[in-house]
């Protein structure tokens, strides 16, 4: 009761002091409340550009907006209809001829054709900029051209089997035609025209990101009206924003967090196999596409008995129980177990198994004897304020001293840890990606071609890897259309991968998600079994929220120790608060 | 030249018995004691594997009580072991960071009052340039641009902290240079280095003292801040990282009160310490403030 008093005193105040600047509250109490999802995000936003975009958040963000050529099933992950409804395959599968059925609209209203299409594709084949974050769909194209308004025709140079799972956000040419400058092109010119669930209406760096629904929607608009995605600094504030039902989802959470909703009221959990891997990349030499090396990487790592001795001395099993409490697979190849096609586990006879003596043994051929106990020094790069980073760096450090590496830790901003291994300024840094359904694009970050061009720039590796045997399985999996001989090839690229170690797979990592359950009744999970409802294959989870029946919800539930918390900030400030007055006081009368 | 030394030595002599009469500061010279001989002893007499993540085999977030006097962190090391050895660089950086602060307060603040004229304008147009400066920001922003590390924080700290030492010297300086004593000396033909060095500085090294403790203080809130917010060195263990570690891992969600006071009532205890330390001086040094 004092509670509702006070809320209200507080309404009141807050209407008093803001009512000069808004509208009269009559006017405001007449219109209904949008109906909002609110959802609470950790990581920025590298870019609104979809052609530059390539960190997670930004990709989540960029499916809202753009509806790609075709979409992932949210049961099974199949491949069904995006822009295009039908495709069809020439005999040799070198032209592919897309359809796009009529009465697709961008938000705007203008229509979608086939022409949006052949200009997105081209873009990326006539802008090497615009290659930088999808550049591999299209590595392969000879050309592409709209026959007419409902016809894309796609010629690739080599069978390709990526063709119905091309990941590219399909843009409005009557937009994007007069962009000059890609690079630095944001694309916040809000409403952003886009054609998909949702239209980019509102967006402040490192605060919000708001969305709208958008109404002409061709599967039909989503069932609530406005999907805002709003910053929070850590995954704990996050967390308690969503126990105090400020916020309605909430994704990555720490362990701790995870269960400390176990038995929260109108919270639902859902712990789902993530389809991201978190590895340690080990720079083995970084190269440009034209062999000049950049960065300052440490040349020992170059010599792959070294990189070996590195995966050795690591307990996965370990880490996987103290770092992330049971809440993650072990890793092994590049493909994570929610794939289970292409997913490869190592046999008896590959498998690396955590042995400190043998890493030694490994570290003495290579010709890296201790001097006072110490092999090497190597620099461990991490991202500051991600949980997994900064416990599992303490982990690395124990294990690896105990094989003679001595390591620098280097916890380091978001911004400064892209920056860093973009120009290959590291020895050992944490990295991770999300995988697709197709395994294509997450086998492509490690060909010799995605490494950057000469001035620095472009191209997405992940790991600097560069590798003859593993480029030419990547070009015979891309043109192998029996799904039974592909699998073989992809699970023997991830068989090289994990033989020359450009990184080490820590673990995949479980999707630890929760709701409100007073707000939305049901999120489509995808895969169906086991699934997630953020960072999909798709946007099934923010787009098929089901709204719960309209209830007033005062979720108040601050707990005794966040008072408590409280409390000792208050009186650490209050203490600083007081050294100053005290030293205030007597400059003061000295003066 | 001994005379003065012993009349020196006499004077500091009565100023510890002034001093030792307060019993408030005694107590705070007595909890810094403690706290000084945990930070040395600590890294000695615990075992070299208790704090070691990859060897601990305690459960992760165990309450107090079962087998650890204050359980256990998120990597089911001891709370109460983490906290007596996160005292050492608590300390170390409040002592050195104050240090330099109080060095480069000093040296302005002595430099201003003995030269006066435009140049003592200049430098404390300068002082007050820092002093208007929210201290805090200026030290997130050092300590996110600079590398980091200890040396980082360290900096930050003692050059936002600075001024107010400045001042407070520069004041007393301009009072013990109208003195007759010092008019004499530089009439015998003492030159700037002589007369600061030998009749300013000793007369202005008791409050020098007194704002050096109080600064300490300061300085480990400071740090402890610091390291809370991420900016720290995060590979060593202070009180501010563990409360870094707390809200990043998850304690407040948890409900982890065990890990979060420990550290919190660390700071408390030593920030408590050293002001109360540092208003006895004042009280010796300024014979108006005793009651």
């Amino acid at each position: 009761m004092r509670a509702k008093v006070l809320r209200l005193a507080a309404a009141i105040i807050a209407v008093t002091i803001t009512s000069p600047f808004t509208s009269p509250p009559s006017a405001m109490a007449q219109a209904q409340p949008p109906v909002t999802l609110k959802v609470a995000i950790v990581q920025q936003i590298d870019s609104l550009n979809p052609f530059i975009a390539v960190f997670q958040s930004s990709t989540e963000v960029g499916r809202l907006m753009y509806d790609y050529l075709t979409a992932y099933a949210q049961a099974d992950q199949k491949v069904v209809e995006g822009v295009a409804k039908t495709w069809e395959p020439s005999p040799g599968k070198l032209t592919w001829t897309f359809t796009v059925p009529d009465g697709k609209k961008w938000s705007d209203g203008k229509p979608l054709t086939a022409r949006d299409v052949a200009f997105t594709y081209n873009l990326m084949l006539t802008n090497e900029v615009a290659r930088t974050a999808n550049g591999s769909f299209v590595a392969n194209f000879e050309s592409v051209t709209a026959t007419d308004d409902r016809t894309v025709v796609v010629k690739t140079k080599a069978p390709q089997i990526t063709m119905t799972a091309l990941d590219v956000p399909i843009v409005p040419q009557h937009v994007w035609e007069s962009v000059t400058d890609i690079k630095n092109y944001a694309n916040d010119q809000v409403p952003v025209v886009g054609s998909g669930p949702f239209v980019l209406t509102e967006y402040k760096a490192g605060e919000y990101i708001k969305l709208k629904a958008n109404r002409s929607y061709w599967r039909g608009a989503a069932k609530y009206d406005e999907l805002h995605f709003v910053y929070f600094k850590n995954a704990d504030a996050a967390v308690q924003a969503l126990a105090k039902g400020e916020v309605d989802l909430v994704n990555r959470m720490a362990p701790a967090q995870f269960d400390s909703l176990a038995d929260k009221e109108n919270v639902t959990r859902n712990k789902a196999q993530g389809r991201r891997f978190n590895e340690l990349l080990i720079n083995p030499g970084a190269q440009t596409r034209t062999g000049t090396p950049i960065g300052d990487g440490n040349p020992a790592l170059r010599d792959v008995r070294v990189r070996r001795a590195i995966a050795r001395a690591i307990d996965l099993d370990a880490l996987v129980k103290r770092v992330n409490a049971g809440y993650a697979e072990v890793g092994t190849g590049i493909i994570p177990p929610v794939f289970p096609k292409y997913h490869w586990e190592p046999s008896a006879a590959e498998r690396r198994t955590f042995d400190a003596a043998a890493a030694k043994a490994e570290l003495d051929a290579a010709g890296y004897p201790p001097k006072d106990g110490v092999r090497l020094s190597l620099r461990l790069l991490g991202r500051a304020g991600r949980a997994y980073d900064e416990q599992a760096s303490e982990y690395l450090k124990q294990s690896l001293a105990d094989i003679g590496i001595k390591i620098d830790v280097q916890l380091v901003s978001d911004d400064q840890l892209n920056q860093t291994t973009t120009a290959a300024t590291y020895d050992l840094a944490f990295s991770g990606w999300g995988t697709n359904v197709d395994p294509d694009f997450i086998l492509g970050l490690h060909t010799c071609g995605q490494r950057p061009g000469a001035d620095g720039t472009g191209g997405t590796t992940d790991s600097y890897f560069c590798d003859a045997e593993y480029d030419r399985l990547y070009a015979q999996q891309l043109s192998e259309f029996d799904e039974a001989k592909r699998v073989e090839i992809v699970k023997a690229m991830q068989a090289r991968f994990y033989d020359q170690v450009p990184s080490v797979v820590l673990c995949y990592e479980n999707a630890l998600e929760a709701y409100r359950s007073d707000r939305f009744s049901r999120f489509p999970v995808q895969p169906q079994t086991g699934g997630v409802i953020m960072a999909q294959n798709g946007v099934w989870g923010y787009y098929g929220a089901e709204p719960a029946a309209q209830s007033a919800s005062s979720g108040s539930g601050r707990s005794w120790l966040g008072i408590a918390a409280g409390g000792v900030v208050v009186l650490v400030a209050a203490g600083g608060w007081f050294v100053a007055r005290r030293r205030r006081a007597t400059a003061e009368e000295r003066e | 030249m001994s005379v003065v030394w012993d009349r020196r030595r006499t004077a500091w002599a009565a100023g510890w018995r002034a001093f030792a009469a307060q019993r408030s500061g005694v107590a705070g010279l007595a909890l810094l004691g403690l706290a000084v001989l945990v930070a040395v002893l600590m890294p000695l007499l615990t075992g070299a594997d208790a704090l070691n993540v990859a060897r601990v085999v305690a459960p992760a977030w165990e309450p107090p009580g079962s087998g650890h006097l204050l359980g256990t962190d998120h990597t089911g090391r001891s709370v109460a072991l983490l906290v007596l050895n996160g005292t050492a660089v608590s300390l170390l950086v409040g002592l050195t960071a104050a240090g330099l602060s109080v060095a480069i307060g000093t040296l302005i603040g002595v430099t201003a009052g003995h030269f006066g004229g435009w140049w003592g304008a200049l430098l404390m147009r300068v002082t007050d340039f820092f002093l208007v400066i929210p201290a805090l920001v200026l030290a997130i922003a050092l300590s996110s641009v600079l590398p980091r590390g200890m040396g980082t924080i360290i900096l930050a700290i003692a050059l936002t902290s600075w001024p107010s030492t400045a001042r407070v010297v520069r004041a007393q300086t301009l009072a013990v240079e109208a003195r007759p004593f010092v008019e004499r000396a530089r009439a015998l033909g003492g030159g700037h280095l002589h007369v600061t060095g030998k009749h300013v500085l000793p007369a202005v090294l008791p409050l020098v003292l007194v704002n050096t403790t109080l600064t300490v203080a300061y300085a480990i809130v400071a740090e402890s801040t610091l390291a809370f917010l991420g900016l720290g060195d995060p590979t060593r263990l202070s009180w501010g990282s563990m409360l870094h570690q707390a809200q990043l891992q998850g304690a407040v969600s948890k409900e982890a009160w065990w890990f979060l006071l420990p550290p919190g009532l660390g700071i408390i205890a030593v920030v408590l310490a050293f002001t109360l330390v540092g208003r006895a001086l004042e009280t010796v040094i300024n014979p108006r403030l005793r009651g």
